[in-house]
């Protein structure tokens, strides 16, 4: 149970004395809430900083908007990913998933499952029954058109169940009202993955988060600021160099 | 009453004939039904089923929740019911016929109390003796049993004693106890055809009950069962549709099979109004009681989980549901394989050794064509290439030859893209195949 309370005097809000049963479930608009919800920490100590309870909630949705399918996303969720126990559900994804990426990441195969469905109804359908059922780690659901009835009533099966749930949907819906408490607006800007708050339980967050790429993309040898030319001269010669590089080549 | 002399009184009377066939078959699938509760049922007189539930009070959690949940199967069933417990059979089957209330007795001394107060009549071998023992003010069981015992035996039934000591527990009883078939078949008639999915779905759980409660008395689960619907035959003509439906796991829970069963029949279009439904048990399995544990998994069991997949694939169908498999080769659509879960989920054999260049999580599956602008390749801004080429070159054995340098690209606002250039023409022709998500 949660309740709000708006503090409107300037005074400490904490000389509003509660009974000590409920003070925990008392969120106050101009904090950000703490405690009683059980959440998976996003891998970034910066983002974590900005979500209530420093991760992914649990129980309840988690609406991302992305400007376009490729930004990121997905290694925005890989640590959480990773910590996840159990399954993951992809439902409606826009491409197929790579296994060898998927496995790169660290993530078991045997854990990914890929849902495609014909109809909008299935699709809402089968979110409900994951889940419900309870079996999966994470879901992660594509959509953008929903009725706000629909993402509700996913609310509500989301908060009924231990599962991770990201719901991601294009940037254009971020205008439209939403029952989702926690929204992020992802954006590809220059210099890496620029990340709005648009709704949390806590204050209004003022200034977008950046993620830089090098951040982001990280440890792989493919991205590090090595010079590319030598890398590929390096490839044509004729002796070859390394194992790794002759089994590149075929 | 003649049926004449009760239709003036009453115009609206609905007269039907009765018929001891099929009262004899729904008694037989309630008693088959209430089989899940205890393996000891009987038929007792006056449309009555006796229960031994002794052992499965612990079992179903109580008194109180085991007839809720008896009530709620034959409720199922489309029956309303009477229910009396006590530790004498006679004295249970006395109140269930108490009319208005519900006595839900453990105790001996309790059982005692509550008989005393019950009217003489309520014995069905005092009715005859009524009138007689009203008379000498005997009206209820207490006073009865206060009479001399050897008197009472010669002035009415020997019976009437013999029926007022079991109810008391002072005399033992024997039952013939119902025992299930060997195969189980069940069907259904409409009063009237239907082409409603939710009568179907209505009449297709009663049959599951009756189901539920073989599959637990001769300790099977069931992993195919066919559920037929048969049309009207003298005006359509019709053969009858087959359901099969095929369980991953062999399952007895009444709420899975039934969620199976409406996601089937929701897709199912009828051809002509069904009159009958049957369902059988075509293939069967030992039943295997779930092995509990301690501490219960954080994920739900592996059990829970394929009844997911079941239940996604019964309303999807089997191509929606896609599993990795992933291949041994280089060219990136041959290699990212997916199996349809109903197949047995094969060991993943892929090597997971290291790669040398990372690859995008989203493959496009039909790769797509990109324009030149200065040049560069073009994909909602100018693609700057960072890293590449790696070069592809496989499929010369199966005909389906890639010559392709992969490069990873940069768009203006900063995605990464994965895109190839063919190799094979003097052209340079250029292609996205992946995002890096």
């Amino acid at each position: 149970m949660s309740a709000i309370s708006l503090t409107t005097s300037v005074g400490e809000p904490s000389s509003l004395s509660l009974p000590a049963g409920i003070a925990s479930s008392v969120w106050r608009a101009g904090q950000m809430a703490m405690g009683g919800v059980s959440v998976t920490p996003s891998g970034w100590p910066a983002l974590d900083k900005e979500l209530p309870n420093q991760g992914w909630p649990h129980r309840g949705l988690t609406e991302l908007l992305i400007r376009q399918t490729g930004i990121g996303e997905m290694r925005l969720l890989q640590p959480a990913l990773q910590r996840v126990a159990g399954r993951i559900a992809l439902l409606q994804p826009p491409h197929a998933p790579q296994v060898a990426t998927w496995m790169d990441w660290g993530l078991a195969p045997e854990r990914l499952l890929w849902i495609r469905t014909q109809r909008h109804a299935d699709l809402l359908w089968s979110a409900e029954q994951i889940l419900r059922n309870g079996s999966c780690g994470a879901l992660l659901l594509w959509q953008g058109a929903l009725r706000n009835e629909a993402i509700r009533r996913l609310q509500l099966a989301a908060q009924a169940s231990d599962i991770v749930c990201w719901l991601l949907r294009p940037l254009s819906m971020a205008d439209m009202p939403s029952p989702v408490s926690l929204r992020l607006a992802l954006q590809a800007k220059g210099q890496g993955l620029q990340i709005d708050v648009l709704k949390r339980r806590g204050p209004p967050c003022a200034t977008p988060l950046l993620l830089p790429w090098s951040l982001l993309r990280g440890d792989t040898p493919f991205f590090t600021d090595e010079s590319h030319h030598a890398l590929l001269d390096r490839r044509l010669s004729a002796t070859p160099v390394s194992s790794i590089a002759a089994a590149a080549l075929v | 009453m003649r049926a004449a002399s009760a239709q003036v009184l009453a115009p609206e009377l609905v007269v039907q004939a009765r018929d001891v066939m099929r009262e004899k078959i729904a008694r037989d699938a309630v008693a088959l039904a209430l089989l899940q509760y205890t393996p000891e049922v009987c038929l007792a007189d006056a449309d009555t089923l006796l229960m031994d539930v002794s052992a499965s009070l612990s079992a179903f959690g109580g008194r109180r929740h085991l007839c809720h949940r008896v009530r709620g199967s034959v409720q199922a069933l489309g029956f309303s019911l009477q229910l009396g417990m006590a530790p004498a059979a006679q004295a249970a089957w006395l109140f269930a016929h108490q009319e208005g209330r519900v006595r839900r007795v453990i105790r001996l001394e309790r059982m005692h109390h509550c008989l005393n107060t019950l009217p003489v009549a309520l014995l069905p071998t005092a009715k005859r003796y009524e009138s007689w023992l009203m008379g000498i003010g005997c009206s209820t069981l207490a006073e009865l049993r206060r009479l001399p015992r050897a008197g009472l035996k010669r002035r009415t039934d020997p019976a009437l004693q013999d029926q007022l000591d079991r109810a008391y527990g002072e005399a033992s009883e024997l039952f013939e106890w119902i025992q299930a078939p060997e195969t189980f078949a069940a069907f259904l008639e409409f009063a009237y055809p239907t082409e409603q999915a939710e009568q179907l779905l209505l009449a297709a759980q009663r049959l599951v009950v009756q189901m539920t409660g073989w599959l637990v008395a001769r300790q099977r689960a069931v992993s195919a069962l066919v559920l037929t619907l048969e049309y009207e035959r003298r005006r359509y003509r019709l053969a009858s549709t087959d359901i099969e439906i095929t369980l991953a796991e062999p399952a007895w829970q009444e709420a899975h099979l039934l969620r199976l069963m409406k996601e089937r029949l929701n897709h199912l279009v009828l051809k002509a109004p069904v009159t009958v439904l049957r369902l059988k048990a075509k293939q069967l399995a030992p039943f295997a009681p779930p092995t509990a544990q301690l501490f219960p998994e954080p994920g739900g069991t592996p059990a829970d989980y394929r009844r997911l997949l079941e239940l996604l694939m019964a309303r999807l169908g089997p191509e929606a549901i896609r599993l990795p498999a992933p291949v041994s080769d280089h060219r990136p659509e041959f290699a990212n394989q997916w199996q349809i879960s109903s197949e047995a989920q094969q060991k993943i054999q892929a090597d997971t050794g290291a790669r040398f260049a990372e690859r995008p999580f989203w493959l496009l599956e039909q790769p797509l064509a990109l324009t030149l602008r200065g040049h560069r390749p073009f994909y909602g801004s100018a693609l700057h290439l960072l890293s590449g080429p790696e070069r592809i070159e496989a499929g010369w054995w199966d005909g389906d030859l890639a010559m392709r340098d992969y490069f990873v690209a940069q768009g203006e606002e900063g995605a990464y893209y994965w895109i190839y250039r063919e190799r094979d023409v003097n052209q340079a022709r250029w292609f996205l195949h992946g995002l890096f998500a």
